[in-house]
C-alpha cells in the first residue's frame, strides 16, 4: 500500500527516475520480516533506486515526525528533496509465535546435538499454539489507549454530547470536502476504494447517542463513534527546497516553519497518556513568537474526540497552564470553526503512521487554496508522546 | 463465429473433459476432444462483464511476488482468460486433448495498465495448426477490451508433440536472448509446493504441476513450475522498471523441476530489457524473455483510472 501511495505521488509530480535526497517512512504494526519497509517499498517504485530510505516509528506521531525529519534535513541543506510517508495495515496485523514456543524453538536451535534439539522440542505444549496477537496496550500500564483516554475524559470532565458533536462534525466536514472535490488530487485509489471507507456522511447526534460506551465502564462517555477506528492506509508528502521545486516547475503548497515533539510521564507522574501535545504546543509557539489564536486552521488528530476536547480544555485552564506549562496566562480558546475543517481522524479513521501525512498534505493544500494563512497540526501518540508543527501558506500569514 | 459466455466456465469440469482423451478410445465420442486433424473454425469464445476480484488479485500477487497495486499485474488477465483457453481446448471438435500440450512461448502486449475495478471483455481464439520440428503448434490468442478498446493482448504458443516435421521451420519468434554468462541479480528458492500454490490462485491444476505422483505418469521426473508463474515472477522482479505500455515475450525452455533453486538475470541497458531464469547450479536455461516499451502513440491513448492525476 505504501508503494501504491508513493507511485501516486511519483505520477502526480513526474518523479519517475528521480533520485531524491531521502524517503523517510514508517509503520507502527510491522512484522520482523518487514525490515527496511520504506527502502523496499522505494525499490518497488519508479523512483531511482539510488534514493536512500529509512524507517521511523513513533506510534501515531510517525507520519508527522518523518515530515519534520525530512524538512529539517532540507532546511540544513543536507538534502534538497525528500518524501515523508507512513503506512499501516491494521487489518493484516502481524501475529507472532507464542512467546513460550518461541523461546523453546530458540533453545532447540542453540543445542548442537540432534538429541539435544529433540529434547528441547519435547517441551512444546499444546497451549503454545495460541499466538501472540498485537494489542493496543501500553506496556507499562497494561491499559489500552482508549482506557487511558477515558481516564483523561473523567479528569477533564468531558461530556458524551460534546464528544458526539465533534464526531458528527468530523464526518460532515470530510464528506463536504469529498463532495467539493478537495481530495481529487490528493487521493490515490487503491484496490477499488477511492475514498475513506469509514466515512459516514449521514452520521447524526441521535444515532450516536444510542451507542453503548466502549471505554470507561458502563458510565463511560467514549463510544465506537467518538473513538477513532484503526484502519489501513498510506500517505506520502513531497518536501523540497524552493529551488528544487522551482527547477521542476512544481507548485509550492506550503512551508513548514516550526515543529516540536514532547513527552509526558504517564507512568509515574500519572499524566494523561495523550496529553503530550498540550506541552509541545506552548514550547513551539514561544519559539515562533505566536499565540494559539494566530492560526487560520487547527488540525488536531482525533485519536478520540475526548483527546481533542481534553487538549483544548487544558489550554484554556488557568491552573494547568500555570502549574504544568509554567504560563502566567492560559493559552486560551480557539475558534472551533477552524478546527479540522476538512474532516479528521474520527471520519477518515486512523491508519497509525499514515495519519500525519494525510494531515500535512490536506492542510498544505488548504493553505495553498487560500493563498495566505497559517495552520497548526497537533498529533498525540502512544507512550505519552506528542508532535506539533506549523505550516504557512506561500503568501505568508494573513 | 464466436460464442459469448455469460459466466466463466468451471475449470474442474473442463479438466475432466480435457483428460478424457487419455483414455484409449474415448476420443471417438463426439463430446471428447481428439481425432487429430485441423483446428476447426467457430471455437472463438468471448466472456463479457469480467471484473477482477480484489482478493484473488491479492493472492495472485503474493504468490508471484508482485506489489498489490490499484492496477492488475501485467500477467493477471491470463488468469481471467485461462478458463476460456481450457474451454476451447476441451471442445468436442478440438483435434486433441489439452493434457500433454507444451506451452512453448507467450507474448503479452499491455497497451495501458488495467485498473483493478475496470470491467473487461475477454476474447480467446485458437489459430490453425503449424508444422514444427517436434510436432505441430497452434496459438491461443487472447484480447482484453475495456469499453470496446483493446488494452491487453496475449499469444500463447502450444506444442503438440508427435509426428515428424523435422524440416519444418521453427515457429518461435526470434528475439535475442540474454547472453548465458550475464551475471545473475537474484536467486529464488522455489518450494516443492509452488505448483499447488500457483494452482490455487490461477486455477491451472494441470497434474504435471501438482505433485511428483501426478507428474510422473505424464513423463516428468517430478512436479514442474508453471511457465506463466515463472514469467510472472520474472516480471515482478523488474516491476519498477516496466513502462505503462510494453510488450513482453518469453520462450519457455527447460521445465523447472520443483523444489528448485533458480537465478534471475536481466540486462539494464537501453530501452529493451532482456531477462532470463536459469538453474542456479547448472545454468540450464528455463526461460528467456524480452520487454520492449511500446511507442508513445499507444500509451497516450490510455486514460488511466485514477493513477494519473495532475495537480
Amino acid at each position: 500500500m505504501l508503494t501504491a501511495a508513493l507511485e501516486g505521488l511519483i505520477d502526480r509530480y513526474g518523479l519517475q527516475g528521480e533520485t531524491l535526497g531521502e524517503v523517510a517512512g514508517g509503520a507502527v504494526l510491522k512484522h520482523s520480516r518487514d525490515r527496511d519497509l520504506t527502502r523496499e517499498s522505494v525499490l518497488s517504485t519508479r523512483l531511482a533506486a539510488e534514493t536512500p530510505a529509512y524507517d521511523v516509528q513513533q506510534a501515531c506521531g510517525t507520519g508527522l515526525e518523518t515530515t519534520i525529519l525530512v524538512a529539517n534535513k532540507i532546511a540544513l541543506g543536507q538534502i534538497d528533496s525528500g518524501i515523508a510517508c507512513g503506512a499501516d495495515t491494521t487489518s493484516d496485523a502481524p501475529i507472532a509465535l507464542n512467546e513460550d514456543l518461541r523461546e523453546t524453538l530458540l533453545e532447540a536451535n542453540r543445542e548442537r546435538s540432534t538429541v539435544g534439539k529433540l529434547k528441547q522440542l519435547t517441551k512444546v505444549r499444546p497451549g503454545h499454539i495460541v499466538p501472540a496477537i498485537p494489542r493496543n496496550e501500553e506496556p507499562r500500564t497494561g491499559l489500552s489507549m482508549g482506557e487511558h483516554c477515558a481516564i483523561m475524559a473523567t479528569e477533564w470532565d468531558i461530556g458524551r454530547k460534546e464528544q458526539d458533536e465533534l464526531a458528527v462534525k468530523s464526518h460532515k466536514n470530510l464528506a463536504a470536502a469529498y463532495d467539493r472535490g478537495f481530495f481529487e488530487d490528493l487521493m490515490t485509489p487503491y484496490i477499488g476504494l477511492d475514498r475513506d471507507q469509514n466515512l459516514r456522511p449521514d452520521s447524526n447526534l441521535e444515532k450516536l447517542a444510542k451507542l453503548k460506551p466502549v471505554f470507561g465502564g458502563p458510565e463511560g462517555t467514549m463510544t465506537a463513534a467518538n473513538s477513532t477506528p484503526l484502519s489501513d492506509g498510506a500517505s506520502t508528502v513531497l518536501l523540497a527546497s524552493e529551488e528544487w521545486a522551482k527547477e521542476r516547475g512544481l507548485p509550492i503548497l506550503a512551508y513548514i516553519s516550526e515543529a516540536q515533539t514532547a513527552a509526558v510521564d504517564h507512568v509515574h507522574k500519572r499524566e494523561g497518556l495523550l496529553m503530550a501535545p498540550a506541552y509541545a504546543m506552548p514550547r513551539m509557539l514561544d519559539r515562533a513568537g505566536l499565540k494559539l489564536q494566530d492560526f487560520d486552521y487547527y488540525e488536531i488528530h482525533e485519536a478520540f474526540a475526548a483527546q481533542v476536547l481534553c487538549t483544548l480544555k487544558a489550554w484554556e485552564d488557568k491552573e494547568f497552564c500555570a502549574e504544568k506549562l509554567g504560563k502566567s496566562k492560559p493559552l486560551g480558546p480557539i475558534d472551533r470553526k477552524k478546527l479540522n475543517v476538512n474532516g479528521g481522524s474520527l471520519a477518515a479513521a486512523h491508519p497509525f503512521a499514515a495519519t500525519g501525512g494525510r494531515i500535512v498534505a490536506s492542510l498544505a493544500k488548504q493553505l495553498n487554496e487560500d493563498g495566505k494563512g497559517r495552520g497548526v497540526i497537533s498529533i498525540c501518540a502512544a507512550a505519552g508522546q506528542g508532535v506539533v508543527a506549523i505550516l504557512e501558506a506561500p503568501g505568508g500569514a494573513k | 463465429m464466436s460464442k459469448t459466455l455469460d459466466s466463466s466456465p468451471s475449470i474442474l469440469a473442463l479438466y475432466a473433459r480435457a483428460a478424457l482423451p487419455m483414455i484409449p478410445g474415448a476420443s471417438l465420442l463426439p463430446f471428447v476432444p481428439g481425432g487429430g486433424g485441423e483446428i476447426p473454425d467457430g471455437l472463438d469464445l468471448e466472456l463479457t462483464g469480467v471484473i477482477a476480484k480484489a482478493e484473488a488479485v491479492a493472492a495472485y500477487a503474493k504468490v508471484c511476488g508482485f506489489t498489490l497495486r490499484d492496477t492488475l499485474p501485467v500477467t493477471y488477465p491470463h488468469m481471467l482468460a485461462f478458463p476460456l483457453h481450457m474451454a476451447v481446448m476441451s471442445d468436442g471438435s478440438f483435434p486433441f486433448g489439452a493434457v500433454g500440450l507444451v506451452h512453448v512461448e507467450n507474448s503479452i502486449v499491455q497497451k495501458r495498465p488495467i485498473g483493478i475495478d475496470e470491467e473487461m471483455t475477454v476474447r480467446v481464439r485458437p489459430t490453425k495448426l503449424q508444422p514444427h520440428p517436434k510436432g505441430k503448434t497452434f496459438s491461443l490468442e487472447t484480447e482484453v477490451l475495456v469499453a470496446g478498446e483493446v488494452v491487453w493482448e496475449s499469444t500463447s504458443m502450444m506444442l503438440r508433440r508427435g509426428g515428424s516435421n523435422g524440416d519444418a521451420p521453427k515457429q518461435e519468434k526470434s528475439f535475442e536472448s540474454l547472453p548465458a554468462d550475464a551475471p545473475a541479480s537474484a536467486e529464488w528458492k522455489l518450494p516443492g509446493d509452488l505448483g499447488r500454490r500457483y494452482a490455487g490462485v490461477s486455477g491451472d491444476r494441470n497434474p504435471i504441476h501438482m505433485h511428483s505422483l501426478t507428474a510422473k505418469p505424464l513423463g516428468f521426473p517430478g512436479a514442474i513450475a508453471h511457465g506463466m508463474w515463472t514469467k510472472a515472477r520474472a516480471l515482478a522482479q523488474i516491476e519498477s522498471k516496466l513502462p505503462d505500455a510494453f510488450e513482453v515475450e518469453v520462450r519457455f525452455r527447460k521445465p523447472i523441476l520443483l523444489p528448485a533453486r533458480v537465478e534471475f538475470a536481466s540486462s539494464n541497458e537501453g530501452e529493451d530489457i532482456l531477462f532470463a531464469v536459469r538453474n542456479a547450479k547448472k545454468g540450464t536455461p528455463h526461460l528467456d524473455g524480452r520487454v520492449q516499451p511500446l511507442k508513445a502513440t499507444n500509451s497516450k491513448t490510455a486514460p488511466k483510472s485514477g493513477r494519473k492525476k495532475t495537480t
